[in-house]
């Protein structure tokens, strides 16, 4: 059996990713040395840890490489186009959602405010009916909705229903019994 | 103040302390409360298939804290629910595997070569009681032994080992867990050494936060709960939402056939499977104790030990009630006795109880280890009073199975109707929800996300992500006790091999590595 290469592949990913971080991101990005001495006390420094951290990985992706080509096994199911466009599409409704979630709000406000309805901003209406639930509701709906319909692999109107009523029913349980809680997106702004 | 004074004022804390309601004049107290909640909505999380114990406990956390609060009264009624759900979750994973071929939990897998066979012999009721009594009784069995190991093993910890033994111990446990979890020694260790670099971001005890890009968003460290449940949940859901878009499988609701005859649970059949009950409970907490090994294995290991025992006239695999009495005591076993590296070390050896310490840990006021039994004259060690709490906790919740447990799991047959594709993204809302409700700000949202994808492509490469986590939580603990051993040996360089207990434990944690590594084609455990 050949050695399989996806095995290879993360092991030659982890190599690169060890090198990379010894070489440039810990000496850039750490302060302090691997010890530090300091009137003749030497102490561990900032860079002991994920210097020693970094090594062993190094060392064991050349450990995994060698097993896998010495003793080659079969993976179960590894990613491949079908786990690529299933990541896509979910990635997508995420993005979405999210994406809904932290501006229907703003832009309502907004919207509301150029036709001359003199609200004020929405960071100072965030925490009152109904602003503070338009992105939530709006963003989780399409999220989870998106997400079903991505699996379910077509839109239907129990879908939709069930996105919005779920969506409703977290927003309730967090919103009602708790005055100091902020949903999403409403504590960022 | 003695041992038996702190057993005692823990018993009181749990049934006393900020009571909510009284019933005939006796005082019912928040904790009693949360533990009921805690199992029966663990038997209902652990009879919808595709959900589990860690989902409710990850899901519970954030909402629980947010109740609670941050101070040490919060405790017992948030640990108190964690271990409902834990104990309600063993329980209820059996109630599709019986009913249905379909297993709550991947514990419950063996449960369903014997309990299913029974369901179509009409013996579905006889197979779930059954169930629900060795469950229990290897449940029992496990606390007992938890409840006399690990006030033991953490003084004798507290009083043998110094920092360099301490942090050896750390290395052996962390070398362990990646070794026998998964099905690859060096995959393991890879996703333990990786969650440790992630937990160096950003932390250290230089003025400069330590790999942070200078970012002001990861100089504080990248958050525990949104890395931890982002890898074990959110990647666990877009797996499991990946294979169902494969599957196109059919949602339609199922039904199990209707039962006949005697599905009472008699006398005669309790002595029936009384020895393999009891064996299997023996296997359940030997491999619960072991930090890494899951319940799957001891359900495996005690369903083999049970059919080489099994002389009766129903085979094995062909619907008798032995089946599932060994499988579910062997699984029930592995609960309590997962706890006895927490409470006795420090160190988490499975989901449920990397929860435990994610709840200790957020709220303040209890750190799991040795330090817990440490007896301090004339005073109250009031760590040791919540420990025995939890232990009361615990008592309780194993009353309640007893009592209401079966009848409550018996009612739950119709939580397999529930579209798991359709509640998986409502799990996802809910954790992210979760999350935020914890640290309100997107970016906690967007960094669970991007550790949900970190833990859906592990699984798809077959690394276990349980190392992952526990390197992740236990990575600063192991620096902490390399800075204090390196300091308190006067700078030797040496120290993990400064006496024969770390040398010894630094000689095991490469033995262990080099012993699984042998192994090419070993079976996958997680």
């Amino acid at each position: 059996m050949r050695a399989n290469p996806w095995s290879l592949g993360v092991a030659a990913v982890v190599a690169a990713f060890a090198l990379a971080t010894l070489a440039f991101w810990i000496p850039a990005d750490i302060e302090s040395g691997v010890v530090e001495t300091f009137r003749r006390r030497t102490t561990i420094g900032d860079a002991l840890a994920p210097t020693v951290v970094t090594v062993c990985m190094l060392a064991v992706a050349g450990l995994f490489a060698a097993t896998e080509l010495l003793r080659p096994r079969r993976e179960s199911a590894p990613p491949d186009r079908q786990s690529l466009i299933f990541v896509v599409r979910v990635a997508a409704a995420i993005a979405l959602g999210l994406a809904l979630m932290v501006y229907t709000g703003p832009l309502t406000v907004d919207a509301i405010n150029a036709a001359g309805g003199e609200i004020g901003s929405y960071r100072q209406l965030r925490d009152t009916f109904p602003y503070k639930y338009l992105g939530y509701l709006i963003g989780g709906t399409v999220m989870v909705g998106g997400i079903v319909a991505v699996v379910e692999q077509r839109l239907t109107r129990s879908a939709a229903a069930a996105a919005v009523l779920a969506t409703f029913i977290l927003m309730a349980m967090y919103d009602l019994p708790f005055d100091d809680i902020l949903l999403p997106p409403n504590g960022d702004q | 103040m003695g041992i038996l004074d702190h057993v005692w004022l823990g018993v009181v804390a749990v049934f006393t302390e900020a009571p909510i309601a009284s019933v005939f004049g006796l005082p019912i107290s928040i904790t009693v409360v949360m533990v009921v909640l805690g199992f029966l909505g663990g038997i209902v999380v652990g009879a919808a298939p595709g959900l589990g114990g860690p989902f409710a406990m990850a899901i519970s956390l954030p909402i629980l804290i947010t109740i609670f609060g941050f101070n040490p009264d919060a405790l017992l009624p948030v640990l108190g629910f964690m271990i409902g759900i834990m104990k309600g979750a063993t329980v209820g994973g059996a109630v599709p595997a019986i009913l249905f071929n379909t297993p709550g939990t991947p514990d419950s897998l063996m449960t369903t070569l014997d309990g299913f066979p029974m369901t179509k012999k009409g013996e579905a009721g006889k197979a779930l009681r059954v169930a629900h009594f060795s469950s229990a009784s290897g449940d029992t069995f496990s606390d007992l032994v938890l409840f006399t190991c690990a006030p033991f093993l953490a003084i004798a910890v507290e009083a043998y080992l110094d920092f360099p033994e301490k942090a050896a111990l750390i290395v052996l446990s962390l070398a362990f867990i990646s070794a026998v979890v998964g099905d690859s020694v060096w995959k393991g260790l890879l996703s333990a050494l990786f969650g440790m670099f992630f937990a160096y971001i950003g932390t250290g005890e230089d003025n400069h936060p330590r790999l942070s890009f200078g970012s002001d968003a990861l100089a504080s460290g990248l958050p525990l709960i949104g890395v931890v449940l982002g890898v074990l949940i959110l990647g666990e859901v877009f797996k499991a939402l990946e294979d169902m878009w494969r599957e196109k499988r059919a949602t339609d609701a199922i039904a199990a056939p209707p039962e006949s005859g005697d599905n009472r649970l008699r006398l005669r059949d309790i002595r029936r499977i009384a020895p393999f009950v009891g064996l299997s409970a023996f296997i359940g907490t030997m491999i619960g104790a072991l930090p890494g090994i899951g319940s799957t294995l001891a359900a495996t290991l005690g369903y083999a030990t049970g059919r080489k025992l099994h002389k009766g006239d129903v085979p094995f695999g062909e619907g008798t009630p032995e089946g599932v009495a060994a499988t579910e005591a062997a699984n029930s076993a592995v609960s309590g006795a997962n706890l006895i590296p927490v409470l006795s070390l420090g160190i988490p050896g499975n989901v449920a109880a990397v929860f435990i310490i994610l709840a200790t840990e957020t709220i303040s006021g209890f750190n799991p280890g040795p330090a817990v039994f440490r007896l301090v004259p004339d005073q109250i060690n009031s760590e040791m009073v919540i420990a025995f709490g939890l232990f009361t906790a615990m008592v309780f919740a194993n009353l309640l199975n007893w009592t209401i447990g079966g009848v409550f799991m018996r009612s739950m047959g119709v939580m397999v109707r529930i579209p798991k594709q359709r509640l998986l993204p409502i799990v996802l809302l809910l954790t992210l929800t979760a999350i935020y409700v914890q640290r309100p700000e997107m970016l906690a949202i967007y960094i669970a996300l991007f550790f949900g994808f970190v833990g859906y492509l592990m699984r798809k490469l077959n690394f276990s992500v349980l190392p992952f986590v526990i390197g992740f939580i236990l990575a600063n603990n192991l620096e902490e006790a390399v800075r204090q051993a390196f300091s308190a040996t006067g700078s030797d360089p040496w120290f993990l091999l400064s006496s024969p207990i770390s040398i010894a434990f630094m000689l095991l944690a490469a033995l262990v590595v080099v012993f699984f590594s042998r192994g090419s084609g070993k079976p996958s455990r997680r």
